[in-house]
């Protein structure tokens, strides 16, 4: 255990350095954070991993939680200056709990932030975080909340030796497409028809999901099958939906796909 | 404007299904008899003409937890029912007992008119409510005026009532002044109810 022995020298050396939390257990789930770079380096962006570990048999929720059920939430507590991104999430899974339809998250999660150190930024940095989430299975639900935070010297901002951590998230969590691809929603007799132009991308075998809550009922699954121009998908609109639908961004995951997508649809004005 | 141009086409393959719904704003109260944790047969007959509070609850899950903690539900319940409002609690739990209801109500400090039993979910399954949390109200005419969450924040952190605009009550002032309800629905948060299989 080479690296092992590496962690303990580097913990003699720099004593007041841990680009690893300890994991905090709360209700269901058990919360960690990893940095994935050695130190920080002035004005650049790095990321860091929070790692959220789900008894078997309960679940945690997506950005869109279905009904019932709440995201999972990060408050950050930053050295002056410092900025947080929003909490990336990996593609979820579509679950009932009771009779309820809901998307999130069975056994290892790994969400990522972008931490943004100002120009300036000097001395050791100490990155804390509040996390809550909620747990459900089918008979409760049980919430839980952690405080973690991670040391940072300041430095070269290299990859630290939890770099392959944060590598692995990130091919789970859904990215902007490369080129623009033409996704469009119509609504006709309260359903949503969701169509991708089938020139630009190959959809057979994904996955789909509504990021947007409230927009798409959960209720049913989002499967796109091939037109003669476009994959087209269908959902019932959201009972929740005041109004025309005017945005949707979704997940689709899986299939040909080498990364999963976020594509995301808004009115024309 | 291309994405036009091929979407008729398509749309001749897609089936448009039919699909129950809540009960909506608007539409009447279905009407019910439960029994509250004395025993006795409570009606919405009964309360003709009265403003009625429909509350979900289940005291084991955090987000009820959340507004008895805090003290929100209680302080609801204490403020509507003195200007006349009648507040029905029922717990549509499989297997709910009444004693321990009355026992846990009577802990969290419950100002409900009525706690209710509804063990084999009937009348959750005639408003399909579907959180506890999940509240309903019922105008002087019989209608629902509000259907959806208690209030704007959902989760289950008692600190975040005060930062949250509350629904129930925003429905129940409008209806007492005889004034518009002005959010109607809303999706309402919380556990599941835990209907019996």
């Amino acid at each position: 255990m080479a690296g092992m022995k590496f962690s303990v020298l580097l913990a003699v050396g720099l004593p007041f350095v841990a680009p690893l939390s300890a994991a905090v257990k709360s209700g269901h789930a058990e919360a960690e954070l990893v940095a994935g770079v050695s130190s920080y380096e002035a004005g650049k962006a790095f990321q860091v991993a929070i790692r959220l570990t789900v008894d078997p048999g309960w679940h945690t929720y997506w950005i869109n939680p279905g009904i019932g059920g709440m995201p999972v939430k990060a408050t950050w507590t930053l050295p002056e200056g410092w900025t947080a991104g929003e909490l990336r999430q990996p593609v979820p899974k579509r679950f009932m709990t009771g009779e309820l339809p809901g998307f999130g998250y069975e056994g290892e999660t790994v969400f990522l932030v972008d931490l943004t150190p100002p120009a300036g930024a000097t001395g050791e940095a100490e990155c804390k975080v509040k996390l809550a989430w909620l747990t459900c299975d089918d008979s409760a639900c049980v919430p839980g909340d952690a405080e973690l935070s991670v040391k940072l010297a300041a430095g070269d901002g290299k990859p630290g030796k939890e770099a392959a951590v944060i590598e692995a998230a990130k091919k789970k969590i859904p990215v902007p497409p490369a080129q623009d691809l033409l996704f469009g929603v119509e609504e006709r007799e309260g359903r949503l028809i969701l169509f991708v132009l089938s020139s630009e991308v190959d959809l057979a075998g994904v996955s789909a999901f509504p990021t947007t809550p409230d927009v798409i009922d959960p209720a049913e699954p989002l499967t796109f099958e091939k037109g003669k121009d476009a994959w087209i998908a269908t959902g019932k609109k959201s009972e929740y939906l005041d109004g025309a639908a005017t945005r949707l961004d979704i997940v689709v995951a899986g299939g040909k796909l080498k990364q999963p997508l976020l594509l995301s649809w808004r009115a024309e004005k | 404007m291309k994405h036009h141009t091929f979407l008729g086409a398509v749309l001749g393959a897609i089936i448009c299904s039919a699909t129950a719904h809540a009960i909506e704003p608007g539409q009447a109260a279905p009407a019910f008899t439960v029994k509250n944790v004395k025993g006795e047969e409570v009606s919405l007959a009964d309360q003709k003409g009265k403003v009625v509070v429909l509350e979900w609850l289940n005291h084991d899950c955090p987000y009820v937890k959340k507004h008895y903690a805090s003290g929100n539900m209680p302080k609801l319940q204490e403020a509507y029912t003195a200007k006349g409002v009648v507040w029905i609690s029922i717990n549509s739990g499989a297997g709910v007992s009444a004693s321990d209801l009355a026992a846990r109500s009577a802990k969290e400090g419950s100002k409900a008119s009525q706690v209710t039993v509804d063990p084999d979910g009937k009348v959750g399954k005639a408003y399909a409510a579907k959180t506890t949390p999940h509240m309903i109200v019922i105008g002087k005419d019989g209608k629902v005026a509000y259907n959806g969450a208690i209030d704007s924040i959902n989760s289950t952190d008692a600190a975040d009532v005060e930062k949250a605009d509350n629904h129930v009550a925003a429905a129940l002032d409008a209806l007492l002044a005889g004034k518009t309800v002005e959010v109607a629905k809303t999706k309402p948060y919380g556990c599941g109810v835990k209907y019996a299989k």
